[in-house]
């Protein structure tokens, strides 16, 4: 038994290769998220990537009454409001629930 | 051969003095040559190299010989040896003065015999001065971070008597041993041009050490690092700008209760500003742009062994990876915080270390121990050979919470940017695991519809289809709180397709099912494909050392772009194939819980259009 948990202990940081980990799983979620089937043609990979990327924090942001507030819906927000006239003007629960939108 | 009869000429060459530097008159380097059966055209040719050879020592190099060397060319050398430096006699191989009087008349150094017979001379020098008290460069602690000879925090800081930098060598000759490395560096530092590009911070060393034309600025000003992810518009050469690097964090995926991750991960983050930002604080929220340097064993196989872990089998490789990926595949996926914790380093620096992490990346080809070189010996080592001033602290560590206690202890790693919890989150300072908001949001959404479960565990373990018609009566709020907890049981579903598949094809009573594709043969083909994307040198064979330059930028895009869209076309038909080998409960149950999470896409959108919300996609 002790031996046993030396051994699991050992296994520090080793992470499974990233082709297991997307073979099945993973990065699919991303992609399939609430069917995000949006191409607006005025922003790069990049640029969507930031707002897709904070769907998960908006998600929280609106459901909590804005008490969780992540990282990810915060680059997404500054991303907005330095590009887009309408989102200096919409509240941080605004964006949150239009990026929910998307 | 009879000595005796051999006429002693009266002629005997002179020895010839060899001024290397004009400054030195009263002692200083003499090259000379010992055989007196030398033809005139021979000894002519030998004085040629000699000159050439001295005339190209940096000054400070030439001025610590000042001693005579007795030259002599030799037909008993081993056939792969140029020369041998003895105590005050250099050996060279006489095949080099052949060739040398063979070559075309005004051939330069690109000729291949005039290369060879400076590089022995050089080489050979560069022993007779490694071997003074001026040199003993191959005895620095400096050097022998730079080479590859990397402290070992097992063995109480002494060092690895294996030089792993083995990949994208010039001549595999330098790994024999510290001297070796150091003459063979200082043939190339001496006669390659491009040696300053493709080993920078060994050129500055020596150019440090025994003077040399500073760095040239043809260098490239960035690094590549190979990248291939899922979306095919990215390039899979990720050029990175020091210059545009505002930040370097240490990077922490905290454990949790699975055995692999009991002592959690480290990493370093690179906070890049986005294009067009001046590099300061507002960078920290341009997360598309950042990258994590993680080591991670390669697993060459479809199972883990733990056996194999322990011994070294699997190699130890430095990915370079987009944050976003990070954060999804830790808080997400595997439901693990991380923290990030920004390091106390300047600009030179983070541009230093951005360096090593190339030079690893292209040229490392170490093994993974659990315990003696794991992910965080990695950073450490990584930390301690790019930055000389980290060499000096006390940071060596076998676990990740240790080297940042170190880290934090020498003050070069700051924790109280995570004193205040919320400003954390908001900054990404941590990224919290999304299952520590699994119960807020399954409350927020127990309120509003009176949901009959009591705890979120509950609600997740109900089939798809009991959880769907809920999903209908809820507003806003409750919708956005259900997306996160259906989002959360898709990610669970696939995590048991996953297993429920190596199972099926991968576990000791592996069913051998008659499918029309191999699953084994489709997985060993796209591991086979990572090996080769994450251990990058094998995209360029037999073409240059260091790191890349111009002309093998182009064939990486071009090599890099192939094996990207094999590897995209591979894993993206083992995604769906993998869906048709699924048992029909697991399938149906993924099926089910992808139509909840689209259903309540599709209410977010209809609500937010109801209520007026902005609606950003119109833009």
């Amino acid at each position: 038994m002790i031996r046993r948990t030396l051994i699991s202990a050992l296994l520090a940081c080793l992470a499974a290769t990233p082709a297991f980990a997307g073979s099945f799983s993973g990065t699919t979620a991303g992609s399939s998220a609430a069917g995000t089937s949006q191409s607006s043609g005025s922003s790069s990979g990049d640029d969507n990537k930031v707002v897709l990327q904070a769907r998960d924090d908006a998600a929280s942001f609106v459901a909590s009454d804005g008490r969780i507030r992540g990282a990810q819906l915060e680059a997404a927000l500054h991303y907005l409001r330095e590009r887009n006239v309408k989102a200096q003007r919409a509240s941080d629960m605004q964006l949150a629930q239009a990026i929910l939108a998307l | 051969m009879t000595p005796g009869r051999r006429p002693r000429t009266t002629r005997l060459w002179p020895a010839f003095c060899l001024w290397a530097c004009t400054g030195t008159a009263q002692a200083a380097l003499q090259l000379a040559p010992i055989d007196a059966s030398l033809t005139p055209a021979q000894a002519d040719a030998t004085r040629q190299i000699l000159a050439d050879a001295v005339e190209r020592l940096p000054p400070a190099w030439a001025d610590v010989l000042d001693e005579r060397i007795d030259v002599e060319w030799r037909d008993d050398l081993p056939a792969k040896v140029h020369g041998r430096a003895k105590a005050r006699r250099m050996l060279l191989q006489r095949t080099l003065l052949d060739g040398w009087m063979a070559r075309p008349a005004g051939a330069g150094i690109e000729d291949p015999a005039t290369r060879a017979a400076l590089a022995a001379v050089i080489h050979e020098l560069a022993h007779f001065y490694d071997r003074t008290p001026q040199g003993g460069l191959s005895r620095d602690p400096r050097l022998l971070d730079l080479a590859g000879w990397q402290v070992s925090p097992m063995k109480l800081g002494l060092r690895s008597s294996h030089n792993a930098f083995s990949d994208r060598s010039p001549d595999r000759y330098e790994l024999e041993s510290p001297v070796e490395f150091v003459a063979v560096n200082l043939e190339y530092f001496v006669l390659d041009p491009d040696y300053a590009c493709r080993r920078p911070a060994l050129y500055q060393y020596f150019a440090a050490r025994i003077g040399g034309a500073p760095l040239q600025a043809g260098c490239a000003p960035d690094f590549v690092y190979m990248q291939v992810g899922p979306d095919s518009t990215l390039p899979p050469v990720l050029q990175i700008d020091p210059d545009r690097v505002y930040a370097v964090d240490y990077l922490f995926a905290e454990r949790n209760d699975r055995p692999m991750s009991r002592w959690g991960h480290s990493m370093l983050r690179l906070v890049i500003c986005a294009p067009g930002r001046a590099r300061g604080p507002d960078c920290r929220l341009d997360l598309p742009y950042h990258q994590v340097l993680s080591f991670r064993a390669f697993v060459d196989d479809v199972q883990i062994s733990s056996w194999r872990g322990l011994t070294g089998s699997y190699p130890s490789r430095l990915y370079v990876l987009p944050l976003e990926q990070v954060i999804e595949e830790y808080t997400k996926v595997e439901l693990r915080g991380l923290q990030s914790i920004p390091l106390n380093l300047d600009p030179a620096e983070i541009a230093e270390l951005l360096e090593r992490a190339a030079r690893l990346h292209w040229s490392y080809d170490g093994r993974y121990y659990f315990l003696s070189n794991n992910c965080a010996v990695e950073t450490y080592k990584l930390l301690h050979d790019g930055v000389p001033r980290l060499a000096d602290e006390d940071l060596s560590s076998i676990t990740p919470t240790g080297l940042l206690k170190h880290l934090e202890r020498a003050g070069v790693a700051d924790a109280s940017v995570l004193d205040n919890r919320d400003e954390a989150l908001r900054l990404g300072y941590r990224f919290d695991a999304l299952s520590t908001r699994y119960q807020a949001m399954f409350d927020v959404a127990r309120q509003e519809l009176n949901l009959p479960q009591a705890r979120v565990q509950d609600w997740l373990d109900l089939p798809p289809e009991v959880r769907s018609p809920w999903i209908g009566r809820a507003d806003l709020r409750a919708s956005a709180a259900l997306l996160l907890l259906e989002q959360a049981a898709l990610r669970r579903q696939q995590l048991l397709s996953r297993d429920e598949l190596k199972r099926r094809f991968f576990g000791h009573d592996a069913e051998r099912r008659d499918v029309a594709a191999d699953p084994l043969g489709a997985l060993q083909d796209l591991l086979r494909l990572e090996n080769y994307l994450s251990r990058p040198a094998a995209l360029l064979p037999d073409a240059g050392y260091g790191l890349p330059q111009v002309r093998e930028r182009e064939t990486l895009a071009q090599e890099g772009n192939r094996f990207a869209a094999q590897w995209r076309e591979q894993s993206g038909w083992l995604r769906s194939e993998a869906r048709t080998w699924l048992s029909p409960q697991r399938l149906s149950a993924l099926d089910g819980t992808e139509a909840n999470v689209d259903a309540l896409g599709e209410q977010l959108r209809r609500l937010n259009h109801e209520q007026g919300g902005l609606e950003l996609h119109n833009e």
